[in-house]
């Protein structure tokens, strides 16, 4: 009895490296690091893979620590060129461009009728931190369009974009900078006020295999997939990225 | 042979500690070697660790003293009178003991939020809470006031039921029996039932980063801090993680000598008996 314990305890030990690594499926499966903004289109265009979406910073800090990641996708391109300077990542591409809008609750409680409107009312604005991607692009819009006395309305700094659009779509928040695609993925929740051109930011997403994946070819190819078939092209042109 | 099997019953025991020992010790070990006392200096001086020191001193302060206000005569009636019911409102107060972080933020907007039950009377009063240092409140009084009431009861059960008699029968009032008899006999549990409240109230991050949000210097706390920075910059949360390492260490050793310091001066029995099997 005692003995069977102790066999089941040693047992339980052995097994541990191999529960680590243990697999829902029995064919290998890619796992891919993805922006928060990429959430609803990326399991759209392809079902199979594992998907870890955050911010694109906390992404890039956690393949610095040796995350099990296979293919690295990024809202900016700062962060995939760093990687591959580092030798991280292999050699990135561009697959879309996004572009930035002011978000409102549907029901707009701070009665927002445009961008500039920041300037004059009370608006409780949420933002993301300065090292997220949405973050900075955002802090460049109001720069370019001198609206940079608006952050001293923000009431939170959001580690990645999806968490301000739950803070608008909640009605918590009054007005939030989030990419087009967020605004159109929440499907009529919240309400878009668009960025003037001059003041839109270059917003780039980057995408690269990681060095260290032991499904190098198989990430290689997903990429292909993502940036040459038709099919994952139509489904990120209606998610509203721009796809050249 | 039966001695052999004794001595590799004690060697398997051992083992357990150690690994124990070993796996708990780490990562918090680590903290420190990674942050090492440059680090911690560097780190501390920095405005971001020095904001949200403040944000949680402010509102763990504040959270606290209503705890204890409203915790403490609400485990007393619970402690000493029986009524119907009175299981199933213990349970509730004991709830957000078991309900995830992120649930109890999701409860906390679903009530007090814009949109939320509560909302449009808060409104119309005039009163916001999301995204204010109240939100903070809230949600560190949410998550950590059962601890305390579940130590208070506790500790009020602990009390022997003859000391409080005694004093009604030479004449002194319930009030004044539970300030001068029960709150003094219960103090040390008491204590200790606090001390664990607010190390719980330190840690909070779920439910506030989801019903307060993140903003350094009015709802940034010392974990959504910690949170932030370990993307920007690694010294930072490093040392912010070592000071509160060292906070709730000190927090537990004030709830293990707590009980043993009143103890010693009390006369009652039943904490004679309470330190005599533990």
């Amino acid at each position: 009895m005692r003995r069977t314990a102790l066999l089941l305890g040693v047992g339980l030990i052995a097994a541990l490296p191999q529960l680590a690594q243990a697999r829902p499926d029995v064919a290998p499966r890619l796992t891919i690091y993805a922006a928060a903004s990429l959430t609803e289109v990326f399991p759209r265009i392809d079902r199979r893979s594992a998907y870890s979406f955050a911010g694109s910073n906390q992404l890039a800090l956690q393949i610095r620590q040796g995350a099990p990641a296979d293919v690295f996708a990024s809202a900016a391109p700062s962060f995939t060129q760093a990687l591959y300077r580092e030798r991280l990542v292999e050699k990135p591409r561009t697959f879309a461009s996004n572009a930035l809008v002011l978000a409102v609750p549907r029901s707009n409680p701070a009665g927002l009728r445009t961008l500039f409107d920041l300037r004059s009312r009370d608006v409780k604005l949420v933002v993301g931190t300065a090292a997220v991607p949405i973050g900075a692009y955002t802090r460049q819009v109001l720069r370019r369009l001198g609206l940079s006395d608006a952050l001293s309305k923000v009431v939170s700094e959001e580690p990645d974009v999806k968490s301000i659009v739950g803070k608008l779509a909640l009605g918590e928040a009054d007005a939030g900078f989030v990419y087009r695609t967020d605004v159109r993925a929440a499907g009529g929740r919240l309400r878009a006020f668009p960025i003037p051109a001059r003041g839109q930011p270059n917003v780039r997403y980057e995408i690269a295999v990681v060095r260290a994946s032991r499904q190098k070819a198989a990430a290689r190819a997903w990429i292909r997939a993502l940036t040459q078939t038709a099919r994952a092209r139509v489904l990120l042109r209606r998610a509203g990225f721009i796809v050249r | 042979m039966r001695r052999a099997g004794r001595a590799a019953f004690t060697t398997v025991l051992v083992l357990a500690v150690c690994v124990a020992v070993a796996f708990l010790l780490l990562p918090v070990a680590s903290i420190f070697w990674r942050v090492g006392l440059d680090g911690l200096v560097d780190g501390l001086r920095s405005d971001v660790a020095r904001d949200a020191f403040r944000v949680t001193l402010k509102t763990n302060a504040i959270s606290m003293a209503l705890i204890l206000l409203v915790g403490t005569p609400a485990a007393y009636f619970l402690a000493t009178r029986r009524f119907p019911g009175r299981a199933l409102v213990v349970t509730i107060l004991e709830l957000p003991l078991v309900v995830p972080p992120a649930v109890a933020g999701i409860g906390l907007l679903a009530a007090f939020g814009r949109l939320g039950l509560l909302g449009e009377e808060l409104e119309a009063l005039g009163i916001t809470i999301g995204f204010t240092q109240v939100a903070v409140v809230f949600a560190i009084t949410f998550v950590a006031s059962p601890f305390y009431v579940r130590w208070a009861i506790a500790a009020f059960e602990a009390v022997d039921k003859t000391m409080l008699d005694a004093s009604r029968t030479l004449g002194a009032g319930p009030a004044k029996t539970f300030w001068r008899v029960a709150l003094p006999l219960a103090g040390g549990g008491l204590g200790a039932g606090a001390a664990v409240a607010l190390a719980r109230g330190l840690g909070e991050f779920g439910a506030t980063i989801m019903f307060a949000g993140s903003l350094q210097g009015v709802t940034q706390t010392v974990s959504l801090a910690i949170y932030q920075e370990f993307d920007v910059n690694l010294d930072t949360a490093l040392a912010i993680s070592a000071v509160l390492v060292v906070g709730s260490g000190a927090l537990l050793l004030a709830v293990k000598a707590l009980p043993l310091w009143t103890g010693s001066r009390s006369t009652s029995p039943s904490l004679f008996a309470r330190s005599a099997s533990s």
